[in-house]
């Protein structure tokens, strides 16, 4: 691999080092194999290079604001709003040009300009389809604390997605509704996970019926394996249980390479980056144009209501003592 | 018998004060950031400290530790005992795979394990036969469970080499005179290995408190669980816990080794060819139950991994029909795991001789700080002692180039998992009895010569278990190598963790299981051969 030395900008942190056809670092959260090709098209078509260390959100967030002004990041690209947030929180990101923001809709950028959200994942219930007949299935996610449901429902309480549902519920429907659901959920005492990729594999096994989760997992998952008795259901019409999260883009405050992160931002907003999204990471797009993969709910069924959920100070830390205080995570 | 220990320890050479006192300063890179983070955040210490949402994970994560070592302790003695000692069948091979289970990355060994003792699980059908109910481990006794059988290994390993290096004489007598096996054990070997088994016992205890993949898939709430889920949410608590961890490890570390100094070491060192105590009647249960333990704790999560390695192999529309590049991918990353395991475990070791030698042959007081220092890096979670090194690596000019280097991962490698081959090289150091070293000194034998002639061949084994403890946990090691690598340096273990991320199972099962194998093949060749030969 190149890249291994620490050569050239960034590492050293200094100033200058910066003419076109630098060096760009992207730190990203979001996985080798789904956006790493698209940084090599980005590279091909603009002749920038790019070097990118790939990691767990919060992780690399932690990391670029312990490098402070010396972080060799450029770029950040989150799986979630929150760790953009925390950065934004800590002066470190900078804004982003209008220019840029403007190809999202109002809801899917920060409003202070320091994120753009890049591509979009739904809330959904998977299901194994050996084991449920969809007809039994409720239209709210609210209704899964019903009697027939209990313990049915796998549940991935530490991970950041779900979190970000609690969120939208918290916010949009006010903390002791919120709790209430939790609250009920816990109560039939439902098998937990760390993340979407261990509940998906449950439910195909057939160890739980159901597990909330993102809506593409179960569309890798039968990328693998075609016969796995895996279905997602949707929540029609605008439910929360269908809440769309996006993932976001950054640029680092004090990077000597702005130009060159804008552009690339810019480059992921693409028609080309976009249709890559929905068609090869089964994803939303959020720009362009493009239209969503096939066999998930059209743009106008997924709920408008847009929460900021990249607001940690009392945000995101009030849905996780709700979540703790549940008893899910004990 | 000679007592290494004891009788008048004279004062350490100069270099050796100087070079262990500098190791342990740079062991103390995760402490003080952690005391400078907690000094310089908001968090009211005093509440924090003494809240039940601190006491209450507190005293899971002591009772989960402490129950772990116990069970790691007893298993691991016995398959030691029955894999090196005994004429148990095809022992050796044995000893490697029960070595194995500590290679799975919690993050993926704990969900594949899971996976297959869950209802629909790949052993529902053997567990059906012994009658027992396919349930998925939860809580307490599952993270208890799932922990002693990634952790026996800590214990099986140090135990090992300590009985490779026994002198048979003892047990031969008591043998002769009519003495069972099991009484032979616990009368004569039992004295022998109690330093190394209880090395091994608090390096499990150290790593059941850092562990933080096991208690989230198993749903046990811990104090490590606290601080990895505050960690972005709400930093000044999250550092001031692992403030809290850290000290209690310093703690528990050095109160533990001044009782040991009080203890009268006496190990001998074997002068000729081990005992092989036959089992007799007792031989196939004894291979039954080292081979059901095998079964569980290696064959559990392979067979899941297998699982889906074999879907993502045939099924139609897999990622690998797809990219078939899919295996040959896998070999720079096996590279880069075995060079980077094998680099750390030689300068973990390297570097914690001295310290060994200031603690065990002179006995310096301040070896037992020391040994508390070291134990802190392994009690924290990865991505606090990333964080730290990150942290420290900052204030050097940049200039020097070191920062993301492989000499600051290597560091960062040494600081977090350093433990791990402190008390195996410490036992080595014990089992050099000092009347050679005296005798080679009156025949003229310079320092280095007596080090290279008289100590090193003795301590081989003891030195090769504790590195090879280094080098499957470095293998393994994910968040230290995510965020302090070389940018564009892979190992299996960050491709594992790519491939889990991103839902693709089947890639993931297939880096697994080349690092099983790769860790077989290593674990064999570096220590269970080099055991066996050295000694």
């Amino acid at each position: 691999m190149a890249g291994c030395g620490n050569d050239d900008d960034g590492d050293d942190g200094g100033a200058g080092a910066d003419e076109g056809g630098g060096t760009l670092t992207i730190y990203s959260g979001r996985e080798e194999d789904l956006i790493g090709p698209l940084f090599e098209d980005f590279s091909e078509e603009t002749g920038i290079e790019v070097e990118v260390r790939y990691g767990d959100s919060a992780d690399l967030a932690l990391l670029i604001d312990e490098e402070g002004d010396n972080s060799p990041a450029d770029v950040f690209i989150s799986q979630s709003p929150g760790a953009v947030g925390f950065l934004a929180e800590q002066g470190r990101l900078a804004e982003i040009d209008e220019s840029v923001l403007e190809q999202v809709a109002e809801g899917d950028a920060a409003e202070d300009g320091t994120w753009v959200g890049l591509s979009g994942r739904v809330r959904t219930l998977v299901y194994n389809t050996d084991l449920v007949d969809p007809a039994t299935l409720p239209d709210s996610v609210l209704d899964l604390t019903d009697e027939q449901y209990a313990g049915q429902v796998a549940l991935a309480p530490t991970n950041a997605s779900f979190q970000d549902f609690v969120t939208v519920l918290r916010v949009q429907l006010g903390e002791d509704e919120a709790q209430a659901w939790l609250d009920g959920m816990a109560a039939g005492d439902p098998p937990t996970f760390d993340g979407n990729t261990a509940i998906v594999e449950a439910v195909g096994r057939g160890e739980v019926p159901m597990g909330l989760v993102n809506h593409y997992y179960a569309a890798r998952a039968l990328a693998e394996d075609p016969d796995l008795p895996v279905a997602n259901h949707f929540f029609p019409e605008g439910d929360y249980g269908s809440t769309l999260l996006v993932t976001a883009g950054a640029i680092i405050e004090g990077t000597d390479d702005a130009d060159a992160a804008a552009q690339l931002l810019d480059f992921l907003l693409s028609e080309e980056a976009q249709t890559y999204f929905s068609q090869e990471t089964f994803e939303y797009p959020l720009a362009s144009g493009v239209e969503p993969p096939e066999g998930v709910p059209p743009f106008d069924e997924v709920p408008k209501t847009r929460v900021d959920l990249s607001e940690l100070g009392g945000g995101l830390a009030a849905t996780t003592e709700m979540i703790d205080a549940s008893g899910l995570t004990r | 018998m000679a007592s290494p220990g004891r009788g008048p320890a004279g004062r350490p050479p100069a270099l050796l004060a100087v070079t262990g006192a500098a190791v342990g300063v740079a062991f103390t890179a995760p402490l003080l950031y952690l005391a400078w983070r907690t000094a310089t955040g908001e968090e009211d210490l005093a509440a924090l400290y003494t809240s039940p949402a601190t006491l209450e994970p507190l005293r899971s994560s002591l009772v989960l530790a402490t129950a772990t070592a116990l069970s790691a302790a007893v298993v691991g003695t016995g398959l030691a005992w029955l894999t090196t000692r005994t004429d148990l069948p095809l022992r050796r091979l044995w000893a490697t795979l029960a070595a194995l289970p500590l290679v799975f990355p919690s993050f993926v060994g704990a969900l594949a394990l899971t996976a297959a003792l869950a209802p629909g699980g790949l052993l529902e059908g053997p567990l059906g036969l012994v009658g027992a109910e396919p349930r998925r481990p939860e809580g307490f006794w599952g993270a208890w469970l799932v922990l002693t059988l990634f952790t026996t290994p800590y214990v099986l390993l140090p135990v090992s080499a300590r009985l490779a290096a026994l002198p048979a004489s003892l047990e031969e007598s008591a043998r002769l005179l009519g003495r069972r096996p099991a009484a032979v054990f616990r009368t004569v070997v039992l004295p022998q290995i109690r330093g190394a088994v209880a090395a091994g016992a608090l390096l499990v205890f150290l790593y059941a408190l850092s562990d933080f993949g096991v208690v989230v898939i198993l749903r046990y709430d811990t104090l490590t669980r606290a601080i990895y889920t505050n960690r972005l949410l709400d930093r000044d608590r999250s550092v001031a816990l692992g403030l809290l961890l850290a000290v209690l490890a310093v703690a528990v570390v050095a109160a533990e080794r001044a009782a040991a100094r009080r203890r009268v070491v006496e190990e001998g060192t074997r002068t000729r060819a081990g005992l092989q105590v036959p089992l007799g009647r007792w031989r196939w249960p004894a291979l039954a139950a080292v081979a059901g333990w095998v079964v569980v704790a290696l064959g559990g999560p392979l067979a899941s991994l297998s699982l889906w390695a074999w879907r993502g192999l045939t099924g139609r529309g897999s990622v690998l029909a797809r990219d078939r590049d899919g295996l040959a991918d896998l070999a720079e990353p096996a590279l880069n795991t075995a060079g980077i395991g094998v680099v750390t475990a030689v300068v973990a070791v390297a570097v914690l001789l001295p310290l060994a030698y200031l603690s065990v042959r002179y006995r310096a007081r301040t070896g037992v700080l020391a040994n508390g220092l070291v134990a802190s890096g392994f009690a924290l979670p990865g991505v606090v002692v990333a964080l730290a090194v990150v942290f420290w690596t900052s204030q050097l000019p940049a200039s020097w180039g070191l920062y993301q280097s492989y000499v600051m991962l290597v560091f960062a490698y040494v600081v977090h998992l350093g433990a791990q081959s402190l008390r195996a090289t410490q036992v080595a150091v014990a089992a050099v009895p000092r009347r050679l070293d005296e005798s080679a000194r009156m025949l003229g034998a310079g320092r280095a010569r007596r080090f290279a002639t008289v100590d090193l061949p003795l301590m081989a084994p003891g030195l090769a278990a504790g590195g090879g403890l280094v080098l499957l946990s470095t293998m393994k090691e994910l968040p230290i190598t995510l965020l302090t690598a070389p940018i564009g340096f892979r190992t299996l273990t960050t491709r594992i963790w790519a491939d889990v991320e991103a839902a693709f199972l089947a890639e993931a099962a297939l880096g697994s299981i080349v690092l099983v194998a790769l860790s077989g093949v290593l674990t064999w060749v570096l220590v269970v051969r080099r055991a066996d030969r050295l000694a």
